[in-house]
C-alpha cells in the first residue's frame, strides 16, 4: 500500500497553471524527497494532500482512500511553509492548543514530550512571536510530531535551523519512520541534508514529476570517479584524457574528475611515469545535488 | 502492510473543536477586553447623558436653541417599549442602547475568526479536519455565547451606570418578566447576527478589514429589526420567536458558510 498516491493532479490559479498532471507515488514508511525549483508546484502538491487547496482535476489517494477521508486527514501531522501559531500565544499554549485540536489523551505529557523531542523545554514559557526562525521551525515540527501521526507533510522544515537542528530533526526523521509506521514527504532546497535521511526521491519541474526514483537507484544512477589534484592540471588534463575517456573538471574547477579509471594507483603511477606529481587524489561520487542540478541543466545523468 | 486509523467520530471532532475555540476565547485578552467594553459603555452613556440632560445648545449660525435630552429610566438603555415613537427615532436614547452591541459582537467574531487564518493556525485545523462542519458550529456557539456574554456585561453596566447617575429604576409599564424577556428575546437574536459575522469572515478569511465590512454592511439592515422583536415590553412569544428564528436562521447561515469554506481554498 503507499500512503501517497497522485495521479494526473492538474491546479490552475486563474491563468497560471501551478500543476499539470502531476503523477507521485509515495510508498508507505518511506522519507520522500520532495524536490524542484521555487514555483515548481511542491507546496501546492502539499497543500492539496494536507486539503489546504482544492484540485482542479486529477485524484490523491491517501492510503488508497480518497484525501478527503476525515480518518485518515485525522493522522496527518503538518509543518507547510511557517509553523501555525498565534503570535501571542506562549509556545507551550500553542502547542497544547494543537493536542486540544488532535484530541490527544495525555495533553500535557505529549506536550513536555514533543517540547523535549525538539531541545525546546526551555522555552516553553516565550510567547512564539519572541521565537527566533530556527525556534520557529523546531515548534512547527513539534506540533506537527504530536499525537504519532501517520504521515507527516513538511515543507522546507530545515529552513532556519542551526547545525544542532538539522541532525536532531534528521534522528527524529529517520526515528518514526524505523517501524513503517510513519511515511513523511519532506521538501527542502538544502539537499545535502535531504540525502542523507531520504529513501525515495521525486523531482517536480513546471508542476510536472520529472523523476521518482528510491535512494538505491540514485546511489547506482550517479557515478564513482576519481578526483585528484597536481601543480600542473593543465598537464595533467591533457594526459589523463589521452588514457581515460572522461576526464572532467569539478564545479569549482579544484579537481580533476576521471570517470572510467578502476583504481586510484593506476592514474597515480600513469601520472607519475609522465612526471606528474599528484597532490591529493580521492574516489568519490556526485550527490543528490550534483544529480539535481545536472538534471535541471538537462547535462547527462546516468 | 495495513495500517489502522482510528475512528474520528462527530463527537470526537466536536468536543476537540469546542475545546480549542474555548480554550482560545479564555485565554485570549480579546473576549475579556470586549465584554470589559461592553460593562463600561454603559456606565459612561449613562452618567454622561444624565450631565447633559437639560442643557441647551445654541446653533451660533440660526440662533436655534436644542434641549439635550438625556434617559429619563434605567431601563431606556436596555430597550423601548414596542408602538413608543422612540422605537424608530433616532435620538441618542434610542441610538447609544444595548442594540449597538450587536456591532461590537462583529468585531470581535471577525477578529476571533480571521486570526485563524491570519496566524496559519488554520492550516493545523484544516489538514486534520477533513469536515468542516464542527468548525462551523463551534465557531457559531463561541460567537453565541461570547454575544451573549457582551450583552450581559452591557446589562451589568446598565444597572451600575444607573445607580452611578441617580437615574430612576422605577419600571413604569413594564414588569422584571417583560425585561428578562426583552434579555433573553436579545440573547437569542445573537445567534442571528453572529452566524452572519461568522459568514463573513468565512468568505473574507485572513482579510479582516473585509470581514468587518461585509458584517458591518449586512448587520446593518438586519439591525433595525431588534427594536422592533425585543421591545422592553417583551412576552414570551418575543423570545419563542427569537429562539426558533435565531436557530433556523443560524443553521441556514451556518450551511452556507460550511459551503463556503468547503469549496474554497483555504491558504
Amino acid at each position: 500500500m503507499n500512503a501517497i498516491e497522485i495521479k494526473n493532479l492538474t491546479k490552475n490559479y486563474g491563468e497560471k497553471q501551478a500543476l499539470s498532471g502531476l503523477t507521485m507515488t509515495v510508498p508507505m514508511g518511506s522519507i520522500y524527497g520532495f524536490i524542484g525549483e521555487n514555483g515548481s508546484g511542491k507546496s501546492t502538491t502539499e497543500k492539496i494532500i494536507c486539503g489546504l487547496l482544492h484540485p482542479t482535476s486529477g485524484q490523491v489517494k491517501l492510503y488508497d482512500k480518497d484525501y478527503t477521508d476525515i480518518d485518515i486527514r485525522a493522522s496527518i501531522g503538518v509543518l507547510i511553509e511557517s509553523p501555525g501559531c498565534y503570535p501571542n500565544y506562549s509556545v507551550w499554549n500553542n502547542i497544547m492548543l494543537q493536542a486540544t485540536n488532535l484530541h490527544l489523551d495525555n495533553k500535557e505529557d505529549e506536550v513536555r514530550k514533543v517540547l523535549k523531542l525538539v531541545r525546546m523545554e526551555g522555552a516553553a514559557s516565550n510567547k512564539f512571536k519572541n521565537c527566533s526562525l530556527g525556534m520557529k521551525q523546531r515548534i512547527g515540527i513539534a506540533m506537527a510530531l504530536l499525537g504519532n501521526p501517520k504521515l507527516l507533510v513538511l515543507d522546507e522544515p530545515i529552513n532556519g535551523l542551526d547545525a544542532d537542528g538539522m541532525r536532531i530533526m534528521r534522528e527524529i526523521l529517520t526515528d518514526i519512520t524505523k517501524d513503517q509506521k510513519c511515511t513523511i514527504l519532506i521538501s527542502s532546497h538544502i539537499l545535502g541534508e535531504l540525502e542523507k535521511i531520504a529513501t525515495h526521491y521525486g523531482i517536480i519541474r513546471g508542476g510536472k514529476m520529472i523523476v521518482e526514483m528510491t535512494a538505491d537507484e540514485l546511489d547506482k544512477s550517479c557515478p564513482t570517479f576519481i578526483a585528484l589534484k597536481s601543480k600542473n592540471m593543465t598537464k595533467t588534463k591533457e594526459l589523463l584524457s589521452k588514457k581515460y575517456s572522461k576526464v572532467l573538471e569539478d564545479e569549482q574547477k579544484e579537481y580533476l574528475r576521471v570517470y572510467d579509471a578502476q583504481k586510484a594507483e593506476d592514474v597515480v603511477k600513469y601520472l607519475y611515469d609522465n612526471q606528474i606529481i599528484v597532490t591529493e587524489i580521492k574516489t568519490d561520487k556526485i550527490g543528490l545535488e550534483e544529480y539535481y542540478i545536472n538534471l535541471m541543466n538537462n547535462k547527462e545523468v546516468k | 502492510m495495513n495500517i489502522k486509523f482510528e475512528k474520528n467520530t462527530f463527537e470526537k471532532r466536536i468536543k476537540s473543536m469546542l475545546a480549542v475555540d474555548f480554550r482560545r476565547m479564555f485565554t485570549s485578552p480579546l473576549f475579556y477586553l470586549m465584554v470589559g467594553i461592553s460593562l463600561v459603555i454603559p456606565i459612561l452613556i449613562l452618567v454622561m447623558t444624565t450631565m447633559m440632560d437639560g442643557s441647551v445648545s445654541v446653533n451660533p449660525q440660526t440662533g436655534e436653541e436644542t434641549i439635550m435630552e438625556g434617559f429619563k429610566n434605567v431601563w431606556q438603555i436596555i430597550g423601548s417599549i414596542s408602538g413608543d415613537s422612540s422605537t424608530m427615532s433616532m435620538d441618542i436614547t434610542s441610538m447609544c442602547n444595548i442594540n449597538m452591541m450587536f456591532f461590537l459582537i462583529a468585531v470581535f467574531v471577525c477578529i476571533f475568526v480571521s486570526d485563524d487564518f491570519r496566524s496559519g493556525y488554520s492550516k493545523n485545523l484544516f489538514t486534520v479536519r477533513a469536515n468542516k462542519t464542527d468548525y462551523i458550529i463551534s465557531k457559531s456557539i463561541v460567537g453565541f455565547i461570547a454575544g451573549a456574554s457582551m450583552l450581559i456585561a452591557f446589562f451589568i453596566g446598565a444597572m451600575l451606570g444607573g445607580a452611578f447617575s441617580g437615574l430612576t429604576f422605577a419600571l413604569e409599564s413594564v414588569t422584571i418578566g417583560n425585561i428578562v424577556m426583552s434579555m433573553l428575546s436579545k440573547i437569542f437574536l445573537v445567534s442571528i447576527f453572529s452566524s452572519i459575522y461568522l459568514l463573513a469572515s468565512v468568505i473574507a478569511k485572513q482579510r479582516l478589514w473585509m470581514s468587518l465590512l461585509i458584517s458591518f454592511g449586512i448587520g446593518m439592515l438586519f439591525f433595525t429589526m431588534i427594536p422592533i422583536i425585543t421591545p422592553l415590553n417583551a412576552g414570551i412569544m418575543n423570545v419563542i420567536l427569537c429562539l426558533v428564528g435565531g436557530g433556523l436562521f443560524a443553521f441556514g447561515i451556518g450551511v452556507g458558510s460550511y459551503f463556503i469554506l468547503k469549496k474554497t481554498n483555504i491558504l
